[in-house]
C-alpha cells in the first residue's frame, strides 16, 4: 500500500499497539532544564535508570544569561536549575552541553547541527519546538515532562496515530532574498489557522520547498506547532544529506545511509494525505503578525485589519480580534509600515541560525540601528556564534549598535532577564506573539531576520524588498 | 459540585495560563500563584478546590510545559471545559492526571455562565448546571484516556 513518508517512521518504530494506541520507539530525545528536572525526580523516586543515556542528550538554554558567561549568575532560581541539570546529566550518565561548552546552544539548533538529527528518526524533546528537527525527515514532536520521565525511562513513547496534513508550497518565491522562509509558514498558518493542524503532522512538500536551504526549512518546520500541528516535516534530498556530512555525531556509514534513505524517505506517489492545503510561492510577501497568536499575520503591504473584517462573519474571531488590538495598542487602517517600535530582537530556535545572522547583516551593513531602537542579536548556538564571528558578522551587528550576545532563547519566551518592558514594542524573529511572552505587557510583531533588520534602522516596519 | 470561571475566549495559550519567567520555579504550589496571570492576576485567589474553568477554542495553544496544567490543578482546578484543546495540553492534562480536560459544544460554551455552580459525570458524559437547572452533553473521552484518567495517570495505569 502508498504511504506517505510519515507513515513509514511511524511504522518503522512501532513497538507495540496496546488498546488501540501505538508504542513508539524514540531514536534521540532531547533534555534542556526546564521541563526536565521533575522527570529526573520521578526516576529516582521510582529508582528507575535513564534506559538508553547515549540516545539522550542535554543541554541549557531557556534560563541561560547571554551576558558575559564568566561572571556568576545573578537570578538564584535559574542559577538552581541550571545546576540541577548539571547534577542530573552525571547521576544518570547523559551528555550535556553545559554553560561552557563550545556545542551548547537552543536544543533544536544544536541537534540538527552536531548531526544528532538525523533523517527517519524519531525524535522528542519537552519542548513544542521539537518540530524543527522535522526538516530533516524526522518524525520530532514536542512533550510534557510525564512523558519525557516516559521516555528516559522507557525509550518509548504511547501515541495515537496522527492524521497525515499535506503543505504544498507551488512556484517559486519572486524575490527569494526579500521573502523568506518565515515569511512562507507565517502565509500557511495565516490560512489554516493556529488550531488547523491540530491532530496532524505535517508534511512540507513542492517546489518552494524544494528550493530551501536546511536553515529555512527548520524555520518553516518549526512553526508547525503555532499551526496546531505536533510535528511537520520534509523529506530528505541531498541538501539533507550534505548538511549532515561530517558533523560531530554523523554516522560513520553515512553513505550507506544516505543509501538506503534514498529508496525510503519519501510519500510514494500515489499515497493519500487526510488533507492538503495549497498555496503559491509567488504570491507571498514579507509578513508582519500585528495581533496575539500568529494566525494574526499580514503582508507588510497591508494595514492593521478592522476586527470584523479579519473575523469574516465568526464572532468570537472578531472578539479576539479587538482584544489583540487592545493589548498591541493598534488601530484599525494603520499601515504596518507605519507601526514604530522600541526594540529588535534577532533570535530563537525559529530564526538564529548562520543563515539567518548573515542575511540580517547583509541588510545592516553600513547602516546603524535607529536611535530610539534597542537591538539585539542572540545566536542559537555557540557554533552559529563562532561561525558568524569567523565570517566578521559580529562587527557588522556591533558596528551598527547592535547588542551581540551569548546563545540561548533569550527573549523569545522571558525566562531570562532579557525581556520587555510593559508596553514595549518589538520586531522579533522569534515563533510567539501571545500576550506577555516576552515580558508582561510586551508587545511583539514577529518578522524574518531581514525584516527585524531593517526596522531596527528605520524603527518601523519596512518592505524589505525595496531593500535587496 | 464546583464553580465555573468563564474567560470568553479562543485560544488562551501556555504563556497566558503561567507566564515563562515562573518556569523556573519547581514547587508546584509556588506555581499555581501565578496562574492566568497572564489576563486575571487574582485567578489564584478565585478558585477553590473543585471549580472549573471554562474557555472557548484551542485551549492550551504553544508550549508544552507540563507547568500549565500543574498550575491550574494545584490551585484546585478539577477539570477544564473547552470548545477543543491544543493537542500537547491535553494529553499532558490527561498523562500527569493533573486536571479533566472537557469538550463540549460551542452551544453547552454558551450556556455555562461565569460562577455558575456544576457536577461532572465522566460515567454518563453529562455536565450538570445546578445553578440553571440545565444537563449538557460533554464529548466522551477515548476508551484509553478514560482509563488513564481514571488511573490517576499514565504511570499508574496498567493495561489489561
Amino acid at each position: 500500500m502508498a504511504k506517505t513518508l510519515f507513515e513509514k517512521i511511524w511504522d518503522s518504530h512501532k513497538v507495540d499497539e496496546i488498546e488501540g494506541r501505538t508504542l513508539i520507539y524514540i531514536d534521540r530525545h532531547m533534555v534542556h532544564e526546564v521541563t526536565s528536572p521533575q522527570a529526573f525526580d520521578g526516576l529516582r523516586i521510582n529508582k528507575r535508570k535513564v534506559r538508553r543515556p547515549d540516545l539522550t542528550f542535554a543541554t541549557m538554554d531557556h534560563n541561560v544569561p547571554t551576558t558575559n558567561r564568566s561572571l556568576p549568575i545573578v537570578d538564584q532560581i535559574s542559577a538552581t536549575q541550571i545546576k540541577t541539570l548539571e547534577k542530573n546529566c552525571q547521576e544518570f550518565g547523559i551528555p550535556l552541553f553545559g554553560l561552557d561548552s563550545p556545542y551548547q546552544g537552543i536544543v533544536h539548533v544544536i541537534g540538527p547541527e552536531l548531526g544528532i538529527t538525523l533523517p527517519g528518526t524519531t525524535i522528542v524533546c519537552g519542548d513544542s519546538h521539537t518540530s524543527t528537527h522535522g526538516a530533516f525527515g524526522a518524525f520530532a514532536l514536542g512533550i510534557g515532562t510525564s512523558d519525557v520521565e516516559h521516555v528516559l525511562a522507557t525509550q518509548c513513547l504511547v501515541l495515537d496515530k496522527p492524521k497525515t496534513f499535506e503543505i504544498r508550497v507551488d512556484g517559486k518565491r519572486k524575490n527569494s532574498h526579500a521573502v523568506t522562509a518565515k515569511d512562507i509558514i507565517l502565509s500557511i498558518i495565516k490560512k489554516i489557522g493556529t488550531a488547523g493542524g491540530n491532530g496532524t503532522v505535517l508534511e512540507y512538500r513542492g517546489q518552494a520547498i524544494s528550493d530551501l536551504s536546511m536553515d529555512e526549512r527548520m524555520t518553516i518546520c518549526n512553526m508547525s506547532i503555532e499551526g496546531g500541528a505536533r510535528a511537520g516535516l520534509v523529506a530528505p534530498d541531498q541538501t539533507t544529506f550534505d548538511y549532515l556530512r561530517g558533523r560531530k555525531y554523523t554516522p560513520k556509514n553515512y553513505d550507506d545511509l544516505i543509501e538506503s534513505w534514498k529508496n525510503t524517505l519519501k510519500t510514494d506517489d500515489n499515497a493519500k494525505f487526510d488533507k492538503s492545503f495549497i498555496i503559491d510561492a509567488s504570491q507571498i510577501a514579507p509578513q508582519v503578525s500585528w495581533g496575539t497568536n500568529p494566525a494574526m499575520t499580514a503582508d507588510v503591504t497591508e494595514s492593521v485589519p478592522e476586527p470584523a473584517e479579519y473575523a469574516r462573519g465568526d464572532s468570537s474571531q472578531e472578539t479576539a480580534a479587538k482584544n489583540a488590538l487592545a493589548y498591541m495598542d493598534l488601530k484599525p487602517g494603520t499601515p504596518l509600515t507605519d507601526i514604530q517600535i522600541d526594540r529588535v530582537f534577532i533570535g530563537s530556535c525559529t530564526n538564529a541560525r548562520l543563515q539567518d545572522l548573515i542575511e540580517a547583516a547583509s541588510i545592516v551593513k553600513g547602516r546603524k540601528v535607529s536611535p530610539k531602537v534597542k537591538a539585539m542579536v542572540v545566536p542559537g548556538s555557540q557554533q552559529v556564534k563562532m561561525e558568524a564571528e569567523k565570517m566578521d558578522l559580529d562587527k557588522i551587528f556591533k558596528e551598527a549598535n547592535f547588542e551581540w550576545r551569548e546563545s540561548g532563547c533569550s527573549m523569545c519566551l522571558g525566562m531570562n532577564p532579557d525581556i520587555l518592558s510593559r508596553g514595549e514594542r518589538c520586531a522579533s524573529t522569534s515563533n510567539r506573539n501571545f500576550e506577555g511572552r516576552q515580558g508582561a505587557g510586551g508587545r511583539t510583531h514577529l518578522v524574518s531576520p531581514i525584516m527585524a533588520a531593517a526596522a531596527a534602522i528605520t524603527g518601523h516596519f519596512v518592505d524589505v524588498r525595496e531593500w535587496v | 459540585m464546583g464553580k465555573v470561571i468563564k474567560y470568553e475566549k479562543d485560544n488562551i495559550d501556555t504563556d497566558v495560563i503561567i507566564p515563562g519567567q515562573y518556569l523556573k520555579l519547581h514547587d508546584y504550589d509556588e506555581i499555581a500563584k501565578h496562574a492566568m496571570e497572564g489576563i486575571d492576576p487574582d485567578f489564584h485567589s478565585k478558585v477553590q478546590k473543585g471549580d472549573f474553568l471554562v474557555a472557548g477554542r484551542n485551549f492550551g495553544c504553544g508550549s508544552s510545559r507540563e507547568h500549565a496544567p500543574i498550575a491550574l490543578s494545584q490551585c484546585g482546578i478539577k477539570g477544564v471545559i473547552a470548545v477543543s484543546f491544543a493537542r500537547i495540553f491535553y494529553r499532558n492534562a490527561v498523562d500527569g492526571g493533573f486536571l479533566l480536560p472537557i469538550e463540549v459544544d460551542e452551544e453547552t460554551y454558551k450556556k455555562i455562565g461565569n460562577g455558575d455552580q456544576i457536577e461532572v459525570d465522566i460515567g454518563t458524559n453529562q455536565i450538570k448546571n445546578v445553578t440553571k437547572n440545565q444537563t449538557y452533553a460533554m464529548k466522551p473521552f477515548s476508551e484509553i484516556v478514560a482509563k488513564i484518567i481514571s488511573a490517576g495517570g499514565l504511570f499508574k495505569y496498567k493495561p489489561d
